[in-house]
């Protein structure tokens, strides 16, 4: 039975992580949001029937497009049969003909209308200037949402052109909302294109410590009007605020925050903490959110070394030494000079032929521990010059980590790094 | 990929080989008969359901990985944000995720980038698994739908995935009602499976597809989707300017010494001895590679090998007789390990062991040169050829005269001269830059020189039951063109056979430059197949 109740509290709480309008909806009240700046900017331009663009800036997951869903839901409740949204993906429709095709599509599918898939680019221009002329003699806003709007600024940016002349008149009524991760993306347009483009820009920044403690409730808390039992809630919500003022866990959100602190990150690490939960109790403990750090923050380059073959991690060795001993360029061959004369001065039990020696080596690319230095493509690989992928900290690390790892490699790196 | 992966991988193959008649004829008539595809072939094949200690069990060494994944994709019907499933080739990647998907008996579209080579065939494949769709004669075996462009594909996808997810919600009702849960799918949730997405950072186009790829959960923005991708290489090998969002990372260890040992021991009938084997093997061959699909293949010759002494397999080995065994096989060891990437026929190995066996210093030779003999054909001119070209690569130019000339054949002698301290830098920083650079490039001009010196003075050693043409061609007047050519002609199929390469052409003289890629050990294996002194034509420093 308690298994059956925590399953239930599970999948709440794992809807809610996979729903970035849940998510951003606690930053909606406040006065000085950007939700709210940009409902306003919005709502101004459909009430007051005027064109308007603006630029969302911010760093991945830091809720640009949650923020505009929201928004933009909002004000389809508030203003019916005056607003279409029409949603382009930079990604997707970064070729103007494509673009300019899924426009129309979209338009007709808002406005009813048949969709020739034959319609050259031209047509589809034309249909779009016409609808626009249209929609506001109408007084409806067509709003145009343009994902990844920096991809839009390569090439020849002639949709974003024809889109904001189409603008210039007085008869057409649109939003043109730019969302890009990248700050400077209003320098990438065109002379042309930017005089016609409002410098509006509304920034998303990474959420404050505060506002990460609210965010943790209104996602962890469980609803006491739901269908769960309520013993159980009030239970688990207690337990909850427990974890969340306890010192530890503190800690362990601060360690989180110093690497990463936008929203996405936060709820990576929330919804692999949620999948620790112990059925049985049916609580979530400290221990999911411990287990959660580690599994967040992994660094691939340690485990790799971690997994390396005796031989792989010799190889490794001769290649920092030979850079320490400032070799401008090595390859293969001069990998392989070092490892024998290691075997001569040393006499260890890991000698192997050259051909293995190849094939670990070959390894060591595969597992992208080491890169070649050079485009040479007709080359071997034994004479293409390499480097290595990994600081001389990272690979002592590595060495240290292994558990067979001999003590003779760890002893010439140290005193090969000594010698400097 | 690995063996072990193999019967699982291939779960488009063996959907269809259920059709599969020898008869022809019959086939066609009975293709038209196929039942149409429904929802229930999206879960995994058509055989019982796997408990959870079933699933534990069959996976040797994944037990941590497996309740990872059980607990990252949760109870039935519960949303996942996207997973990355990543490690080194051969940990059970694949087969775990098929498995465990068995296990839950889930819908799941899997499609792998390897067979998928393109963008095109990849969006092909998703789509016409989503749509049910089978590729037969009655449609031509074309595709469900055509879509050449991301937004087509998006927009495809999005139709399919909404439309399967309402056809699980359906039955889903139909079978709560009426109690009939078994053999039907479970949960509405459907989950694609990206293999091998290591691949797409090479394909073209690919600054587009890996983010669209990652972003897809985004992008679609349909709740019952779950993104599973598996890749050999970590999250922080691929690139993009502006960043994705990453999902949630899986990493799956090389295999330890102990899960080796279990995997190895599945499935065997005489455990007891393979076991010992396995304690006296697997540590040496674990410090070369851990990699399962390499030890499997270097593992078994030798098992062979330890086996011979036995007369009955199935005798559980006491001390004594282990003792023995270890003593027999103990030789054998060193050289496997140094062939153990090595693809060669089985003989030639044997061989080299006898050989290293005679010599009584196994592991004191470093490298296997012992195999004498080459194992391909070739005729005589093409190994002068060969011969000439490898010269030509690790010659410098200016020194032909000396080493070729009949006249200057002793000037070589002359100019041993005692190494001073400078000279002996310059020496090394020479050898140095042979190292980096590597067989030095020529001109066909040069390569037919050095092939003629090379053939001039050798003729008269030729045996004389070689016919006529070969010593014509060999020796004779090569001013005649059909000769000529012939000689051409074995040029340019030593460059088809990669033996040469085609180099850049030369900016002052604009002809094309040949490189030799043939290893020392090879060229001096052919001269020896010759009775040709290649050591006295090579220019050491």
């Amino acid at each position: 039975m308690v298994q059956r109740t925590a399953e239930e509290a599970l999948v709440l709480i794992r809807k809610r992580l996979c729903d970035p309008d849940y998510i951003f909806s606690v930053f909606s009240d406040s006065p000085d949001s950007n939700y709210s700046k940009l409902k306003f900017i919005v709502s101004s331009s459909v009430t007051e029937a005027c064109n308007n663009s603006i630029l969302l800036l911010g760093p991945r997951g830091c809720g640009k497009i949650a923020v505009l869903d929201l928004v933009l839901e909002d004000l389809l409740k508030e203003y019916p049969d005056m607003i279409s949204v029409i949603k382009l993906n930079g990604l997707l429709h970064c070729d103007d003909n494509c673009a300019l095709k899924e426009i129309a599509r979209q338009l007709c599918i808002e406005h009813e209308l048949m969709f020739s898939k034959m319609a050259s680019s031209d047509d589809n221009s034309q249909f779009m200037i016409a609808m626009l002329r249209e929609c506001g003699l109408a007084h409806k806003t067509v709003v145009f949402v343009l994902d990844e709007f920096d991809l839009f600024a390569q090439g020849k940016q002639r949709l974003l052109y024809s889109l904001l002349d189409a603008m210039q008149s007085v008869s057409s009524q649109a939003v043109v909302i730019g969302v890009s991760c990248r700050l400077d993306a209003d320098q990438l347009l065109e002379k042309r294109v930017r005089s016609r483009f409002s410098h509006r820009k509304l920034l998303f920044l990474p959420p404050q410590k505060d506002d990460l403690h609210r965010l943790l409730k209104h996602i962890l808390l469980l609803p006491v009007d739901s269908s769960l039992p309520h013993d159980y809630v009030t239970d688990f919500n207690s337990r909850i605020s427990n974890i969340l003022a306890d010192r530890r866990f503190i800690e362990i959100t601060d360690k989180l925050i110093d690497s990463d602190s936008t929203v996405s990150n936060f709820v990576r690490f929330l919804f692999s903490a949620v999948s620790c939960i112990d059925f049985k109790s049916g609580y979530m403990t400290l221990e999911n959110f411990k287990s959660a750090l580690s599994t967040i923050q992994r660094q691939p380059k340690l485990d790799c070394l971690k997994d390396c073959s005796i031989l792989e991690l010799y190889i490794m060795v001769c290649m920092k030494r030979l850079e320490v001993k400032e070799q401008a360029s090595y390859n293969f061959n001069s990998v392989m000079k070092e490892y024998k004369s290691i075997h001569d001065s040393f006499q260890t039990s890991d000698i192997y032929s050259r051909n293995v020696c190849l094939r670990a080596f070959e390894h060591l690319l595969d597992r992208q521990l080491i890169e070649f230095a050079d485009r040479g493509h007709n080359q071997f690989i034994e004479f293409r010059s390499v480097k290595l992928l990994i600081s001389p900290a990272e690979l002592h690390q590595g060495l240290k980590s292994n558990r067979s790892c001999p003590v003779i490699l760890q002893k010439l790196l140290e005193t090969n790094c000594a010698t400097i | 990929m690995s063996t072990e992966e193999s019967p699982h991988v291939t779960r488009r193959t063996t959907r269809l080989s259920s059709s599969y008649t020898p008869n022809a004829i019959e086939s066609a008539a009975k293709s038209i008969n196929l039942p149409s595809l429904t929802l229930r072939d999206l879960v995994f094949g058509k055989e019982e359901t796997l408990t959870l200690e079933g699933l534990i069990s069959s996976l040797p060494g994944r037990r941590n990985q497996i309740l990872e994944i059980l607990r990252l994709l949760g109870p039935v019907n519960s949303p996942v944000s996207p997973l990355f499933v990543y490690g080194g080739v051969s940990t059970g990647k694949t087969s775990t995720i098929l498995q465990v998907f068995r296990h839950l008996n889930r819908p799941f579209v899997y499609s792998s980038c390897r067979t998928c080579y393109s963008a095109r065939q990849l969006f092909d494949n998703i789509l016409n698994q989503l749509l049910l769709h089978r590729k037969s004669e009655i449609n031509d075996y074309s595709s469900a739908k055509k879509c050449e462009k991301q937004a087509d594909f998006i927009n495809l996808l999005k139709e399919a995935l909404v439309g399967v997810v309402d056809g699980l919600k359906g039955n889903m009702g139909k079978s709560s009602r009426s109690k009939k849960s078994e053999g039907c799918v479970n949960g509405s949730m459907v989950y694609l499976i990206f293999d091998s997405l290591e691949l797409v950072r090479v394909w073209d186009k690919s600054a587009t597809i890996l983010p669209l790829l990652f972003k897809l959960h985004d992008i679609l923005k349909v709740p019952d989707l779950g993104l599973i991708f598996i890749s050999s290489s970590s999250l922080d090998t691929y690139h993009w300017d502006t960043g994705f969002v990453d999902p949630i990372p899986v990493y799956f260890p090389d295999y330890t010494e102990e899960g080796l040992k279990q995997i190895f021991m599945r499935n065997q009938s005489n455990s007891k001895l393979l076991s010992t084997f396995l304690d006296v093997v697997l540590k040496p061959f674990c410090r070369v590679t851990r990699r399962l699909d390499e030890l499997s293949t270097a593992l078994s010759p030798l098992f062979k090998k330890y086996c011979e002494p036995l007369d009955d397999l199935d005798d559980i080995p006491d001390e004594e007789t282990r003792r023995q065994l270890f003593t027999c096989l103990q030789p054998h060891i060193g050289p496997a390990l140094n062939e153990i990437f090595r693809v060669t026929s089985e003989p030639s190995v044997e061989a080299g062991i006898k050989n290293n066996l005679k010599r009584k210093n196994p592991l004191k030779k470093f490298g296997n040169d012992s195999i004498d003999d080459i194992d391909f054909h070739m005729s005589t001119s093409a190994k002068y050829l060969l011969i000439s070209a490898f010269l030509a690569s690790r010659n410098p130019a200016t020194l032909d005269a000396s080493f070729f000339d009949s006249t200057g054949g002793s000037a070589n002698q002359k100019k041993k001269r005692k190494a001073s301290e400078k000279s002996r830098d310059l020496k090394e920083a020479s050898e140095q830059e042979q190292f980096m650079k590597g067989p030095g490039t020529f001109p066909l001009e040069r390569l037919l020189a050095i092939f003629q010196c090379l053939t001039s003075s050798e003729e008269y050693s030729l045996e004389e039951d070689e016919d006529s043409q070969e010593k014509m061609s060999l020796g004779g007047d090569f001013g005649e063109n059909s000769l000529m050519s012939d000689i051409l002609l074995q040029v340019s199929s030593l460059c088809s056979a990669n033996f040469l390469t085609k180099g850049g052409s030369c900016p002052l003289e604009g002809s094309t430059r040949y490189r030799s890629t043939v290893s020392e050990d090879l060229a001096l294996k052919v001269a020896r197949s010759l009775k040709f002194p290649l050591s006295k034509y090579l220019y050491r420093r």
